[in-house]
């Protein structure tokens, strides 16, 4: 698509108070959404998976990232490799599981090729009446790989962007320093409840919500119980380093306020009692409490459908040792179940003619703003 | 009596393919065995050297049937038929074959190809 048939920006005049978002036809348009799949989700560093999901030499996980399928697995030397879930002979998926082990190879079910776990093409009927063919030029292709904070991040450029910049870049933006998270240990948490959103909305209605705080105290009352300051429009991720401070009530960081789990003794004084959010683009979103981080992955399918993946780590010891989680869980999967049906209450009027030229920002959503230039300027060029 | 490769050339758990007509395959088992059968599965044109080696028996890369390397005998389907086996003979640190005479279980195309090379 030529960036021409992009649609137009706001051309309305507006009271200085208000900024213009996105026009309704970018959360809308078939052909936006291929862009961006090719210009944002297949170019960046996505977050794809759990490291602890792939236990063992053969786990694999299959996940979208942008229009691809992309096997992600654990070779036999523990290193997490990835390719895309294409057979190199005629095309088939080599496997249509979400998520599964082999032994010691992918098959491919349709003819039989067979590829190693680092992706080399081991077997094949007639093979080795084809010697000219190489089995690594044959094999999977690969994709670049890179752990941090105990996730599997994959990028599908041919040359990926530096991941210190634009990933630790992102936190560091945020917290003021990376080296904020480390407090946190996030790779050495386990994963204590994991909940799939199935969204019926675009992406970009997800981040925008997420990055203000305007609606809090409408749509969040338990949050805004928790973080007082919420009422106030403004949200953790407005001001840099920035975290919000619990209440004087608040025990902990739970729907009732009532305490919470084993605090991560790693968790500095000035963090503690504080809630940070964090948006690593395109796709993560974090939060960080004293006793757990919430971690979510969203996987754009289409236009208007989006799912998320949301995972609530806690210290190991507490997670094994069987501790009561839900009041803590439940303040946050109250949080995005009412941000999922606010952006799912968006999505419809995206393609209302009264949205073409989509809506407005009001001075405490402003450096959404900021988001919607970078999407223009990754679809531009 | 065929010269297969030198000895240290081929480390345990591995596997050599001769590329003799029908091609053999030569294991160094995990115990420091080492078997040489036909290299091609009985079921479709496979190399059982590419295959995976556990303990005496080869699983074939393609479909998972199993030959033993001492018998040659296949426990499961879709292979019926077993491989021949091969004398193997240490000299000089190079392993030989003494290809067997009894008549080989080719799968359907290769058993095809040799008779025609022949």
């Amino acid at each position: 698509m030529s960036t021409t048939s992009l649609p137009p920006g706001t051309r309305q005049s507006l009271p200085p108070s208000l900024m213009s978002t996105l026009p309704g036809a970018y959360y809308t348009d078939p052909d936006v959404f291929a862009l961006e799949q090719r210009r944002i989700f297949e170019s960046m560093w996505f977050c794809a998976v759990r490291a602890a999901d792939l236990p063992k030499p053969g786990a694999f996980k299959t996940v979208q990232v942008g229009a691809e399928s992309i096997l992600v697995t654990r070779a036999r030397d523990n290193s997490i490799r990835a390719f895309y879930n294409v057979c190199r002979h005629r095309g088939a998926r080599i496997s249509t599981e979400e998520s599964g082990e082999v032994k010691r190879s992918f098959q491919c079910p349709y003819h039989a090729w067979t590829y190693d776990l680092e992706g080399r093409l081991i077997a094949a009927p007639n093979l080795t009446k084809m010697p000219d063919v190489d089995r690594v030029a044959y094999g999977l292709v690969n994709v670049a790989v890179r752990e941090w904070l105990g996730y599997v991040w994959v990028c599908l450029a041919d040359e990926p962007p530096s991941f210190e910049e634009d990933v630790m870049g992102a936190v560091r933006t945020r917290l003021g320093d990376v080296a904020d998270i480390d407090n946190y240990d996030v790779a050495g948490l386990k994963v204590g409840r994991r909940i799939v959103y199935d969204v019926k909305a675009n992406w970009k209605l997800i981040v925008e919500n997420f990055m203000e705080c305007y609606h809090c105290a409408t749509i969040h009352p338990e949050l805004t119980e928790v973080l007082p300051e919420f009422a106030d429009g403004y949200a953790a991720q407005y001001y840099v380093g920035h975290g919000a401070l619990f209440g004087e009530e608040i025990q902990g960081f739970t729907v009732d306020g009532s305490a919470g789990l084993d605090r991560i003794p790693t968790v500095s004084q000035e963090q503690d009692r504080r809630y940070y959010a964090i948006t690593i683009k395109p796709q993560v979103f974090v939060n960080l409490v004293p006793d757990h981080v919430i971690w979510h992955r969203m996987f754009p399918l289409a236009a208007d459908r989006t799912v998320v993946e949301c995972d609530w780590l806690y210290l190991p010891e507490v997670v094994d040792g069987g501790a009561d989680i839900d009041r803590s869980v439940e303040l946050f999967h109250r949080v995005n179940t009412q941000d999922f049906d606010a952006c799912e209450r968006c999505q419809p009027a995206m393609s209302s003619r009264t949205y073409a030229d989509g809506g407005v920002l009001v001075p405490s959503e402003q450096h959404i703003g900021l988001f919607h230039d970078w999407v223009r300027g990754r679809l531009a060029d | 009596m065929i010269p297969a490769c030198p000895l240290r050339s081929l480390p345990r758990g591995e596997a050599f393919r001769l590329d003799v007509e029908p091609p053999i395959a030569v294991f160094h088992t995990e115990d420091g065995e080492i078997y040489a059968i036909d290299d091609t599965c009985t079921h479709q044109d496979a190399s059982l050297a590419d295959g995976w080696l556990e303990g005496c028996e080869v699983e074939c890369p393609l479909h998972a049937s199993k030959f033993d390397l001492r018998t040659g005998q296949v426990d499961a389907p879709p292979a019926k038929l077993p491989v021949r086996t091969h004398r193997v003979v240490v000299e000089d640190d190079t392993i030989f074959v003494v290809p067997s005479d009894a008549p080989a279980n080719l799968p359907p195309g290769v058993a095809v190809r040799c008779q025609g090379a022949a």
